[in-house]
């Protein structure tokens, strides 16, 4: 019992981890919480559902979600972010949550607001592995999130572009001295954001097998719960707290009942940020700005 | 000239803080910008780099530039390494490096070029692993200057690179950009310690309140009791 749990916490963590990132990015870059990247997560999800429902492989599908939520991420920075950068940070957030309404509505007006299934056939085979039933998706999920966190971390530590985007982060004034295009590679990372939030929403589409336009709401802020417990300053706190929260929130379920699951998880947040604000991986001091 | 800026202005809101001021830069050549706090040097020094809107004209090898163009600058060949250094403290000392590299087009000739840079400079190379933050100041003024060569500039911007540094790491540091020189660079030094400056420059533009009060070759100027008087603290 406790080794599924654990299994099924480890998927649910794979999601979050893979969303939490994608809010660290822009955070990292720009000090902002994008709170549009919950339904950016919900959208690639609908993305990725309506092209496994027309019957495209699963790749295409991931990619299309990737792609379908990637393009709407830069949709965002170009009309609701860019033109206020001036403004004061709370200006762009409000932005933001627009948009994520306005997301949410879109799907609820093109997609209906009943949830949609997948076929049963599509949810893959079982694995036995000791006491532990694995399913196919379970693997995919976490399979395509190791994949993903590994690309992620490559492009950010050990590319020319992934350098450039430190350097924006860490000082936006010297990486225009160095050549580097702050304005442009901002768009990358809300392209690079917004493609991983629709992956994870095409992933977590395969994992319960439905998909709601209210799914972004609950996954998303669960989702920003992680980065603040990883350390909203270091985008590889998440790695961490993404698998921690999801075996936390799926025990807390099995052994404590579902009505304690938000209590436990959110009760956990407010705890680190009233003893370690800076997060568990957000190094030792609270005040060191931002980080990618 | 590499460089002329004709008529310029710029503003900080209703603050005027460079008024009407005009300056050339020849081809491999040393120039100065000399005065106190407050006196427009480093607003010069960042609207040519392309960090500030300004009015008036700026030409870079006849072509002219436009403000806010930092980006496009630097690819032209005008680097300017910032008061403060400008270092990207959370990247390795290699890293910052590498940073010097990113606009080139030649990234292969360009890594030689960091290597050869870290043997230039050993102590960089011996640091390469440490983070930018963990060097010293006059480390990290070699680092930022290091970084700038590396863009492969023809016109280098330093704004104030002896500020906080010990004298021996200051003298070292005039050292280096004397033999940029050689490697037929032109430079656009902004600098407080005037005697020290001028002894490196081949001419100089003494600023009071955003206004040039005084230019002329660095040896006249040295050797001027008026200009030695109110700016480099009298005969020394």
């Amino acid at each position: 019992m406790l080794w599924q749990q654990l299994v099924n916490g480890l998927t649910l963590g794979a999601i979050y981890t893979l969303l939490a990132l994608s809010f660290s990015i822009v955070m990292g870059i720009l000090g902002i919480l994008n709170l549009a990247i919950a339904e950016l997560f919900m959208i690639g999800g609908y993305f990725g559902f309506t092209l496994i429902a027309a019957n495209f492989p699963l790749p295409v599908a991931v990619l299309g979600g990737m792609a379908g939520a990637a393009i709407a991420a830069m949709l965002i920075e170009k009309i609701g972010y860019q033109p206020l950068r001036g403004a004061p940070v709370v200006t762009p957030m409000l932005s933001t949550l627009g948009f994520s309404i306005i997301l949410q509505n879109v799907a609820t007006n093109f997609w209906g607001s009943d949830p949609l299934q997948l076929p049963d056939e599509y949810l893959g085979r079982q694995y036995t592995v000791g006491p532990v039933n694995i399913g196919q998706m379970q693997l995919i999920v976490v399979g395509a999130t190791i994949v993903l966190v590994t690309l992620v971390a490559y492009t950010v530590q050990r590319t020319t572009i992934g350098r450039a985007l430190r350097a924006v982060a860490e000082n936006r004034e010297v990486s225009r001295l160095l050549g580097v295009s702050a304005d442009r590679l901002t768009l990358f990372a809300f392209a690079l954001s917004g493609a991983l939030a629709g992956v994870a929403g095409v992933l977590i589409a395969l994992h319960y097998g439905a998909i709601t336009p209210y799914l972004g709401v609950e996954i998303g802020l669960k989702a920003v719960a992680v980065m603040v417990i990883g350390g909203t300053t270091n985008i590889w706190g998440a790695l961490l707290a993404g698998p921690l929260i999801g075996v936390v929130e799926v025990l807390t379920v099995a052994y404590g009942g579902s009505q304690v699951r938000d209590f436990v998880v959110y009760g956990f947040m407010i705890l680190i940020l009233l003893l370690r604000p800076q997060g568990l991986l957000g190094g030792a001091r609270s005040d060191q700005g931002q980080r990618v | 000239m590499i460089l002329s800026a004709r008529g310029l202005q710029v503003r900080y809101g209703a603050i005027t803080a460079v008024r009407g001021v005009d300056i050339d830069v020849a081809e491999g050549e040393i120039v100065a910008l000399l005065g106190a706090n407050g006196a427009g040097k480093s607003t010069i020094a960042r609207a040519i780099a392309g960090l500030l809107p300004f009015q008036g004209e700026i030409a870079y090898k006849g072509e002219k530039l436009r403000p806010n163009d930092a980006e496009r600058n630097v690819r032209r060949g005008i680097v300017l390494v910032p008061e403060g250094r400008g270092i990207l403290g959370r990247m390795t000392v290699e890293e910052n490096l590498a940073m010097g590299i990113y606009t080139r087009a030649d990234k292969s000739q360009g890594i030689a070029d960091l290597k050869r840079m870290q043997e230039r400079f050993p102590i960089l190379g011996q640091r390469r692993h440490n983070a930018a933050s963990l060097l010293s100041g006059g480390e990290q003024q070699l680092l930022a200057t290091a970084r700038a060569l590396l863009s492969k500039p023809r016109l280098l911007l330093l704004d104030e690179p002896s500020l906080g540094l010990a004298p021996q790491a200051t003298a070292y540091l005039f050292g280096v950009i004397a033999e940029t020189r050689a490697e037929g660079l032109s430079v656009l030094l902004v600098e407080q310690k005037a005697r020290q400056t001028l002894k490196v420059a081949d001419r100089a533009y003494l600023l009071e309140t955003g206004r040039v009060v005084a230019s002329g070759a660095a040896q006249k100027l040295i050797e001027d009791p008026v200009v030695s008087d109110a700016f480099l603290g009298g005969r020394g």
